[in-house]
């Protein structure tokens, strides 16, 4: 099995004139949970339904678990934003459908499991059915599939907080028992903060940032100090100034000088500055400082990652 | 992590429970249609027939007494069954615009089913292959009960329908069959095309319509017509199928029927001798040309049918890098 | 067998969260050597955190030398921490210094903000 889930070479897609999704480059290792972040409209969905394999790339290439997408389908599952299902079955027949559909691979029992977390009636049919429960059984479609990468858009939009707790509990659980890779898209960045391990940061149909969590924020610092001073070389993502405070948000390119105090952006912050300032330069594998630090396993890498950020905050 | 095991997905109980309506549906109407020709074909035939007998036995002056609303009933139900035949392409077309594949883009089920396994080419394969195989029989087999019911009206009721008329021509053969087909192909890629089951539908039936128009036209010329010639005192006179008809002049050369009228008026003799004409000529089809005639319309359908199917598996191919489809 | 509690807005990262709780598990002796920490797939169940911040910080943990991996069995307490007892030197300075701040008029914002000033002077940087 190949240690690389998804990877993108200069991914290009458009529809009519607009490009949905331009020059995207980037690896996902396999076993991590990624999150796609960015607005509405950036491009997420399109990426997902590439390598999903339900379009086709205008410029460049998808590699899905090693091959291209058409050949991994049976290997790959997908949710839609929407949640399709055929509205006219009962719960029961749409999951003897997935049955049907995945022969070989198909894990009746967890399909069971997860559809039955929700009090839902088998014999209920799709049509009447919440979000929720909708989206509750259009995961236990992709799930039961027993798919070695996931990819999953906007999942959590019409749950409650309560449901929307169980079943990312469900999907965590997938990831920890069958090293799942799970790509899952959101505009929400709270929702996914936790659960994810992995970054992929779309904005305007371009990747912004890519890489592990951990080392995209060790990459980048919180500063705060005079308004006159100087931020050197260091790579500005953002900068404000109120009054005679001056706050950043930078790469640091080598240590900082005393006149700053550093500490270490939240998730949010990062992908918010990246958002508001699309001139930025983005930061993605082919970038990243050490790339050597993905490929040592996830806890090793992410590790060493934070280790360097207590390094940089404490200059 | 476990190899994938190759086996192939159990298409036929995914296709019929996702279609289960449209098939309730078209089992109906099977039954109803075929009911109903079947009646004609027996009770019907056999009461026309009968007031028929009795209406050419009293046809001597006198108060004649037979049974017309027998002759009437078997008109009426005669033409709505060949009407309801011919309306079979338009209904296949409609629900395959827009319940097989345009709803299914539209909401999205079809990524479903991609997503599920199945790809794209064969997603398509099978929402084409099991219908037209489940609108080819039904569709032959209503075919077949229309050629017997008028086959057995024909020696026996005076009020049959000819074999050109055009309800019965197409109701007749095998040329509705490959209508339903086309119709099914033409669904299939309205709704791949547009997306939107609605529009789909629309497009679909109003694709059949187009075709069916354009094989009005073509239809005469599709086969050799044969000529007949008739003198100028007896008018026209054809057996079948007009296609052209005018004025044979004494060179034997094909001229313009001035439509003048019988020779019977001096004006119109005068204008018949100008143009030296001797006879009518007509160019029609007669009944032997029913079944050459309905063969080649219908490989003329059945080959408009296969280039909308093979439009649809290359647009999917298209939108869904689908290598199953390439080859 | 302890339960953790992930605060997300607390800014501390979850797998420091996941590594202070056991700590304070052992602590104050909700967990005892021999004890079995809850696996990844229990703790992600009720969570919802990636699994690999709970190996991280189990890895932390054993780096420590306060737990042990077995393998196939899970992940084990093998020392307990030695608590600070309520009656020791350090928290009878404390607790006559949190009165000498009160005598100087400082009230409990100001007070926590000046122990919390400290604490990060001298403490800045370690994992917790």
């Amino acid at each position: 099995m190949t240690d690389t889930a998804l990877e993108a070479a200069a991914l290009g897609k458009r529809f009519r004139r607009r490009w949905a999704l331009r020059d995207c480059t980037f690896r996902l290792p396999a076993g991590r949970v990624c999150a796609v972040v960015g607005p509405n409209g950036a491009g997420k969905s399109t990426l997902l339904a590439l390598a999903a394999g339900l379009l086709a790339p205008e410029d460049g290439t998808v590699t899905v678990l090693g091959t291209d997408p058409a050949s991994a389908r049976a290997r790959v599952g997908y949710v839609a934003q929407d949640k399709p299902l055929y509205p006219q079955l009962t719960v029961a027949e749409t999951l003897r459908t997935g049955a049907d559909l995945n022969p070989g691979r198909w894990d009746a029992a967890a399909a069971e499991r997860i559809a039955a977390g929700g009090d839902l009636d088998p014999k209920a049919r799709v049509r009447s059915l919440s979000g929720g429960q909708r989206t509750r059984v259009a995961l236990a479609l992709a799930l039961a599939k027993r798919p070695e990468l996931l990819l999953l858009d906007e999942p959590m939009a019409d749950l409650d907080p309560l449901a929307r707790h169980e079943l990312m509990g469900v999907l965590m659980v997938q990831a920890a028992q069958h090293g799942t890779t799970i790509v899952m898209s959101s505009h929400v960045v709270a929702e996914l903060e936790g659960s994810c391990d992995h970054l992929l940061l779309i904005g305007d149909g371009r990747v912004r940032l890519a890489g592990e969590i951990d080392d995209l924020l060790a990459a980048h610092t919180r500063v705060s100090g005079p308004a006159q001073g100087s931020l050197g070389d260091h790579t500005v993502v953002e900068s404000r100034t109120t009054g005679r405070q001056l706050t950043a948000l930078i790469r640091p390119t080598g240590p900082l000088s005393d006149d700053w105090r550093a500490s270490m952006p939240t998730l949010e912050e990062l992908v918010l500055a990246h958002l508001r300032n699309p001139d930025a330069p983005a930061l993605t594998p082919t970038q990243t400082p050490s790339p050597a630090e993905s490929g040592s396993g996830a806890a090793s890498g992410s590790a060493s990652g934070s280790e360097s950020e207590s390094e940089e905050t404490r200059a | 992590m476990t190899a994938p095991t190759v086996a192939a997905p159990r298409l036929l109980p995914w296709l019929l429970r996702v279609h289960r309506p449209a098939l309730y549906v078209w089992t109906g109407l099977l039954v109803l249609l075929g009911g109903t020709l079947l009646w004609l074909w027996g009770p019907l035939t056999d009461a026309a027939a009968e007031a028929w007998r009795q209406y050419n036995a009293c046809a001597t002056g006198g108060v004649c007494r037979y049974d017309q609303d027998a002759i009437l009933r078997y008109k009426d139900v005669y033409l709505y069954a060949s009407f309801a035949v011919l309306a079979v392409p338009f209904l296949v077309a409609a629900w395959a615009g827009g319940a097989l594949t345009g709803r299914e883009l539209e909401h999205g089920t079809a990524q479903l089913a991609w997503s599920q396994g199945i790809s794209p080419a064969r997603w398509l394969t099978a929402k084409l292959a099991v219908p037209a195989a489940l609108v080819g029989a039904g569709t032959g087999l209503l075919v077949l009960l229309h050629h017997l019911t008028w086959s057995a009206g024909r020696s026996r009721v005076d009020n049959t329908k000819s074999w050109f008329s055009t309800e019965t021509f197409y109701a007749n053969g095998p040329l509705v069959v490959a209508l339903a087909l086309a119709g099914l192909a033409a669904g299939a890629l309205a709704g791949l095309l547009l997306r939107r089951s609605l529009a789909a539908l629309g497009a679909a039936a109003v694709a059949v319509a187009a075709l069916w128009t354009a094989l009005r036209f073509a239809l005469p010329h599709l086969w050799p017509t044969a000529t007949g010639v008739s003198g100028l005192d007896g008018g026209p006179g054809y057996p079948g199928l007009l296609v052209d008809q005018g004025l044979v002049t004494a060179t034997g050369a094909h001229i313009d029927n001035p439509g003048c009228g019988s020779t019977a008026t001096a004006e119109c003799r005068e204008l018949f001798d100008r143009l030296d004409a001797v006879g009518y000529y007509t160019d029609y089809h007669p009944a032997s040309h029913y079944w050459p005639l309905q063969l080649t319309a219908t490989g003329a359908v059945l080959a408009a049918a296969a280039l909308m199917t093979l439009i649809a598996f290359r647009l999917l191919r298209r939108r869904t890098a689908d290598k199953g489809a390439a080859r | 067998m302890v339960a953790y509690r992930i605060d997300r807005r607390s800014g501390v990262a979850t797998y420091v969260q996941i590594v202070q709780q056991t700590k304070q598990a052992l602590r104050l002796g909700l967990l005892m050597p021999g004890d079995k920490l809850p696996t990844a797939r229990e703790v992600v169940e009720a969570t919802a955190i990636n699994p690999n911040t709970v190996l991280k910080a189990y890895r932390e943990l054993e780096r420590e030398g306060l737990v042990e991996a077995r393998r196939g069995l899970g992940t084990f307490v093998r020392k307990s921490l030695g608590t600070a007892p309520a009656d020791s030197p350090l928290r009878t300075e404390l607790d006559a210094w949190a009165a000498r701040a009160r005598e100087a008029g400082l009230d409990r914002d100001d007070v926590a903000a000046l122990f919390t000033a400290v604490l990060e002077k001298h403490f800045q940087g370690d994992p917790s």
